[in-house]
């Protein structure tokens, strides 16, 4: 038996690639939609010029900030004795609570996250206070001078000792349809089961970082590395004690996102605001990457209790979850995050009866926060446990007990929210995906494989995806756009929605060209700022391209109107007869160029700006009576993986993926297949590799690269087949029926943890179902292989 | 990191001399070590003596008994070493495994054995290899080199320059990688040397540093095949317990990496 | 970035000569200054990015010499006299080097803050001449980190590269 057999990866496939595309016919636009144009930023990425924050060049006199961080997970704080400090070489400032003149707090709602504390600390790495001096080095150095005097309290830390403590932090919640408890009672078959699964952290290539700019009188501009900047700029105003008007937050790019740029850049934007108010300097605020780890929340780790009953078909007749998360010291986003995991414990199933409850954790650890996925992929992950242990109790091909129970095409069946799925495609997918890939005969292949290898042993696993699109707190779906066309023809284009790598600006910019028929290169992208658009919502939830590009659409078709009713009635025609060309415009039996048509239409006084305005249309949700219809629409998606593991080390590999992935008409399909494959890596990161590790006094030992593993080149699965559902088209009236497609495909790497409990479930000939947490290290894998096999010995004495 | 005074000696007397004189000083080279620990203020010397321009620490040289390479060789550098590759494969080979290829670029082979970190590669291949550590002062067999962790013979402000390492008739080097640091979590270096002798070094895994298997060696030394490791197990109370894994996990991994090094004689295994 | 002048230099500061994308520069520098820092703050090449500033994300990468590097774990003091070449040097819109025109054309990045290091990896990667098939590509590649995953369209900008040039031609004979 060659052990490491497991290291020879073969020759592997890859999806076939996008080609960027030409226009569809001669004449037509250049960039328009649904074509796989590049990333708008593409030439400055590979030269090193793009601009991200930390690049932008500093004033004379800038100031730079350090954060000094609570040593406890739980403690007050007795005294705090900065006068070494303050006296330090190159200190300016030291900002203390009693330095703010406005409101201590930087959270999205709560009120609960104080820039520094009052008297109490609620986890290791808490800011205390900051230094403003001359150089980093500096501000660092003089921190470390402080003498703080701490009292040290209980620390609840991880979800179990929560439970036991009852220390909730938000109110529970519940949902239900029918009455599940009875449906399970009442069910042939019955099985209950618990699954722990961790957090993740963002790890965004480039940290967190402000800078501040003083202006005149109350003035205030911002840089921040921020996907919400309204809420930056709320927050700034608030500590300041200033009108939101007086604030002006800007951001260009990010280097990634990932949700962990939606409310925390807010500290250190506060902080670095107000130590240019008080000093009338320039000031820079930017995490080091350990800093930034032990600082800044991460993706909720949870434990969640299912039952189910279910027939000797696998199907389900009720299903119970309890969902349990930890949430930090405070609120931050946790109920929003919590409510979606609740949203996905159905994934695709109808489960005819449920009851679906969350509690939200107190612990003395960072306050968790949004990721990619919002809470879904933990709802979605302890349910595709519980369909591979239906499957395994029953004997049954685990893609056909899931078969068995997805939402029909036709409608009429409700979520435990109550809401109807009209728009299920997922059966048609997944049988798509199964042919495709060779589903059945590799299923075969890899139990005759493990037959007879004793060391190494294979699994397969399956996942259709199901996944709401919305912000579930409804008021939030709306944004804000603001279009330009210059004299020369030539456009402007703004909007709330940031760019962190997703390439939101370029799809939003190919929305304009297509509104107008003018090429892409006309379109301007330009930097989000609070100043042209007022009052947006974090680019998050998804929903980038859905809201903004709605909103850009309406912008540039008021303008569009304007120039259609100047046309018409200067060359007396009917408004149906100006028609918008490639880069020209009939009117009547004339054509004029775009840019000519312009400048007639200046010299004739009309407005060729405009802001347009979206806001989606239908949704809701009853908190009251847990029901509604939060979500606009669902995206679909089908992922199958094949791994390999060695009982001996634990080691592991994911030899294949094929996925299909439905983006409706896809606005731009080179774009959605990087964000497809890179939310399927980062969500097999979160399930296989990357571990957080607290000690047991709160502290967090994994943070940095050296102790925190995320994925790279070599754990890439070695053959991955990714393709666009070619029948994908959105019911409902999106931007030009495309769907969202930022957070469902991470979903997608659950695929890979339910073929690695099928590999450590071979290892005990299939008699027993293991034990497997989330993520799935070579350790844990191993330490459930022993297990398994434990169990088995113990069915056979 | 803190303020610090930078020196260029071009003699191993002069570095000898400089350190002595300095006070508080430390050597760099590749600063692969060094850099991190000053960043982290682990490490704050006052004096830096950069011993990038000692002609002593420069060089490889091979005879029919040993292989020589001077400390400031760096591991790319001995992986991609014709005559180190053709006199112990498994050397040049387990240096090209080292971190990742940045890493190779500037890490040298003198810093990795003077630091004695618990899970570097190369105090398993100086062990098993028999090698001997020569220094400014003196020559010192790897026996008495490696005294747990971090800590080794070296006296303040010797110098390390150069590592000499026993051609064997066979070996082998196999580690599982810890993913995210890439070091080891349990690297085994398996040598035969001439008239028999076996030796078998443990890196990553020991808590008191690079260790040798005694039971191994002799299995080996009776039947050098991975059959004969069959049922030799380490005891999980010498392995390191920490954030990475158990040390019945780095217990377990030592036994299978063994095995590996046994399966795979001339070449060197990296899993993660 | 900042604009760091000679005057507000520590005295501990030494004199050193460094080749710098092309360009011979003598410069002042305090012995504990990376070289990232040195090319960010007071060269103003800003397209090397601190990613974790430890040596394990790649984001920094140069080519030291021809050699790539990780220069937040390198004091610029002790590369005195050597050749650096960074993002900014290996090429400029409309004059881009081939692992930039790679890039572009295989869609090779998302967020881009991994991006100048992985080029300049990558470039270091064919001139090592050791990779010849994609799994050694990723092995050889696995020090650069990009958490928004684009690895596959990494991996297949580097191997066009490649089958440019000689080395996977003859590895495939």
């Amino acid at each position: 038996m060659d052990e490491t057999v497991i290291q020879d990866r073969g020759i592997s496939a890859t999806f076939s690639r996008v080609p960027h595309s030409e226009p569809p016919h001669d004449g037509a636009i250049k960039g328009g939609v649904a074509r796989s144009v590049k990333h708008d930023s593409a030439p400055r990425h590979v030269a090193g010029e793009a601009i991200y924050t930390d690049d932008i060049p500093e004033l004379p006199g800038t100031l730079h900030l350090h954060l000094a961080m609570s040593a406890h997970a739980h403690a007050a704080i007795l005294s705090m004795d900065l006068d070494a400090v303050r006296q330090a070489a190159g200190v300016v400032r030291v900002l203390t609570l009693d330095d703010i003149p406005g409101k201590n707090d930087y959270s999205p709602f709560f009120g609960d996250d104080p820039i520094f504390p009052e008297g109490l600390v609620q986890y290791v790495g808490q800011c205390l206070f900051a230094v403003a001096a001359e150089s980093r080095e500096a501000a660092f150095q003089a921190a470390l001078l402080a003498k703080i005097e701490y009292a040290p309290l209980p620390a609840v830390l991880t979800v179990d000792e929560a439970l036991a403590a009852d220390l909730d932090l938000l109110p529970r919640h519940e949902m239900r349809l029918g009455d599940a408890a009875a449906a399970i009672d009442a069910a042939p078959h019955r099985l209950a089961n618990t699954l722990h699964m961790g957090g993740q952290d963002h790890f965004y290539l480039e940290g967190q970082i402000a800078y501040a700019i003083p202006g005149e009188g109350d003035d205030m501009f911002v840089y921040s590395s921020t996907q919400h900047p309204s809420e930056v700029q709320h927050n700034v105003a608030k500590a300041l004690g200033i009108a939101d008007h007086s604030v002006t937050v800007e951001v260009r790019r990010m280097g990634g996102g990932f949700g962990g740029k939606e409310s925390q850049p807010a500290l250190m934007a506060n902080v670095a605001a107000l130590a240019a108010r008080l000093t009338g300097r320039p000031a820079k605020l930017r995490l080091d990457r350990d800093d930034d780890m032990v600082m800044t929340g991460k993706r909720h780790d949870f434990r969640i209790d299912y039952a189910v009953g279910f027939d000797g078909d696998g199907r389900i007749l009720g299903a119970e979850f309890d969902q349990a998360a930890r949430c930090g010291y405070s609120a931050d986003l946790s109920g929003g995050i919590t409510d979606r995991a609740m949203f996905h414990a159905d994934n695709a199933y109808d489960l005819q009866a449920a009851r679906v409850t969350s509690r939200r954790m107190k612990t003395h650890t960072v306050s968790n926060t949004a990721f990619r996925g919002f809470g879904g992929p933990q709802g979605l992950l302890a349910t595709e446990r519980m369909m591979d242990e239906i499957a395994f109790g029953l004997g049954l091909d685990p893609f056909d007990v899931r078969r068995a129970n997805y939402y029909p095409a036709e409608g009429g069946k409700v979520t435990p929210y109550h809401m109807e799925v009209t728009d299920s495609v997922i059966l048609e997918m997944m049988d798509e995906l199964a042919e495709s890939s060779d589903y059945r005969a590799r299923r075969r292949a890899i139990r005759a494989f493990n037959a007879t290898s004793p060391i190494l042993k294979k699994g397969i696993g399956v996942t259709p995806l199901k996944f709401g699109i919305s912000f579930t707190t409804t008021h939030l779906n709306q944004a804000g756009a603001l279009v330009h066309v210059y004299k020369d023809g030539s456009v402007h284009l703004n909007h709330g929605g940031t760019e962190m790598g997703q390439g939101l600006f370029i799809k939003v910019a190919q929305v304009v060209a297509e509104e107008f028929q003018i090429d892409l290169d006309r379109v301007k992208i330009t930097a989000t700022t609070t100043a042209k658009v007022p009052n947006t919502s974090a680019t998050a939830a998804s929903s980038g391209t859905d809201l903004n590009g709605m909103a850009a659409k309406n912008a540039a078709g008021a303008i569009k109107q304007r120039l259609i009713a100047f046309a018409a009635a200067k060359y007396s025609v009917p408004e149906e007869q100006v028609v918008f060309l490639p880069n020209r415009v009939r009117v009547g039996n004339e054509e004029i160029a775009f840019p000519d048509l312009v400048q007639e239409a200046y010299l004739n006084q009309v407005s060729l700006s405009a802001a347009g305005f979206y806001a989606t249309p239908g949704i809701h949700y009853d908190r009251e009576t847990a029901s509604g219809r939060p979500f606009f629409y669902f995206a679909y998606g089908a992922a199958i993986s094949e791994v390999v593991i060695d009982t001996l080390t634990g080691e592991n590999r994911l030899v294949r993926a094929d996925i299909l992935h439905d983006v409706g008409r896809s606005l731009n399909p080179a774009i959605d297949l990087g964000q497809i494959e890179g939310g399927f890596i980062q969500g097999l990161g979160w399930l296989t590799t990357e571990e957080l590790w607290w000690d047991k006094s709160g502290r967090l030992r994994t943070h940095a690269p050296s102790t925190y593993k995320i994925p790279t080149a070599n754990d890439r699965p070695d053959d991955l087949r990714i393709e666009l559902w070619d029948k994908g088209y959105n019911k409902v009236d999106s931007i030009y029926r495309s769907k969202a497609v930022g957070e469902p495909p991470l979903m997608l790497a659950i695929s890979a943890f339910s073929a690695l409990t099928d590999a450590v479930a071979a290892a005990g000939g299939y008699r027993v179902f293991p034990h497997l947490d989330a993520p799935a290290t070579p350790e844990r894998i191993l330490m459930a292989v022993e297990d398994v096999k434990t169990r088995v010995r113990a069915l056979e004495s | 990191m803190y303020p610090t005074t930078y020196h260029r000696p071009s003699s191993l007397a002069e570095a000898s001399r400089l350190f002595a004189e300095a006070g508080d000083a430390a050597y760099i080279s590749g600063g692969h070590t060094l850099l991190p620990a000053m960043k982290t203020r682990l490490a704050a010397p006052e004096n830096l003596i950069d011993l990038r321009h000692v002609p002593e620490l420069r060089g490889i040289e091979v005879t029919s008994e040993n292989v020589s390479i001077g400390a400031g060789t760096t591991h790319h550098a001995v992986s991609q070493s014709g005559a180190i590759r053709q006199a112990i494969p498994t050397l040049a080979a387990m240096a090209g495994t080292i971190g990742d290829a940045a890493v190779r670029t500037l890490g040298t082979i003198g810093g990795s054995v003077a630091n004695n970190d618990p899970a570097a590669d190369y105090p398993a291949a100086v062990l098993a290899l028999s090698g001997t550590i020569i220094t400014d002062r003196r020559t010192i067999p790897a026996d008495a080199f490696f005294r747990g962790l971090y800590e080794t013979a070296l006296e303040e402000g010797e110098i390390v320059t150069r590592l000499s390492f026993r051609l064997p008739e066979a070996a082998g080097y196999a580690k599982f990688r810890n993913p995210a640091s890439r070091y080891p979590m349990a690297g085994v270096f398996i040598a035969r040397h001439r008239g028999g002798e076996v030796r078998v070094a443990v890196t990553g895994a020991g808590n008191d540093g690079v260790f040798r298997v005694p039971e191994m060696e002799a299995a080996l030394a009776r039947d050098f095949s991975a059959g004969a490791l069959k049922g030799i197990t380490v005891s999980p109370a010498a392995m390191l317990s920490d954030i990475h894994g158990t040390a019945a996990y780095r217990a377990n991994l030592v036994g299978v990496m063994a095995r590996r090094a046994m399966e795979n004689l001339g070449s060197a295994v990296a899993i993660d | 970035m900042s604009s760091q002048d000679a005057q507000s230099l520590s005295p501990a500061a030494v004199p050193i000569r460094l080749t710098i994308n092309g360009t011979e520069r003598r410069l002042q520098v305090e012995p504990w200054t990376t070289l990232l820092d040195l090319l960010r703050e007071q060269e103003g090449l800003t397209g090397s990015k601190k990613g974790c500033d430890h040596g394990q994300c790649g984001a920094c990468t140069v080519l030291i010499d021809g050699k790539r590097a990780n220069s937040c774990l390198v004091l610029a003091v002790v590369k005195d006299g050597a050749e650096i070449t960074t993002i900014e040097g290996l090429g400029q819109p409309g004059n881009l080097h081939p692992m930039q025109e790679a890039f572009i054309e295989h869609d090779a990045f998302q967020c881009g803050y991994c991006t100048p290091g992985q080029i300049c990896s990558a470039v270091a990667l064919v001139q090592e001449g050791r990779a010849h098939t994609r799994e050694e590509i990723r092995e050889y590649m696995s020090g650069n980190i990009c958490r928004c995953g684009a690895y596959t369209n990494i991996v297949d900008a580097i191997e066009d590269v490649l089958g440019q040039s000689s080395t996977l031609r003859e590895a495939a004979e």
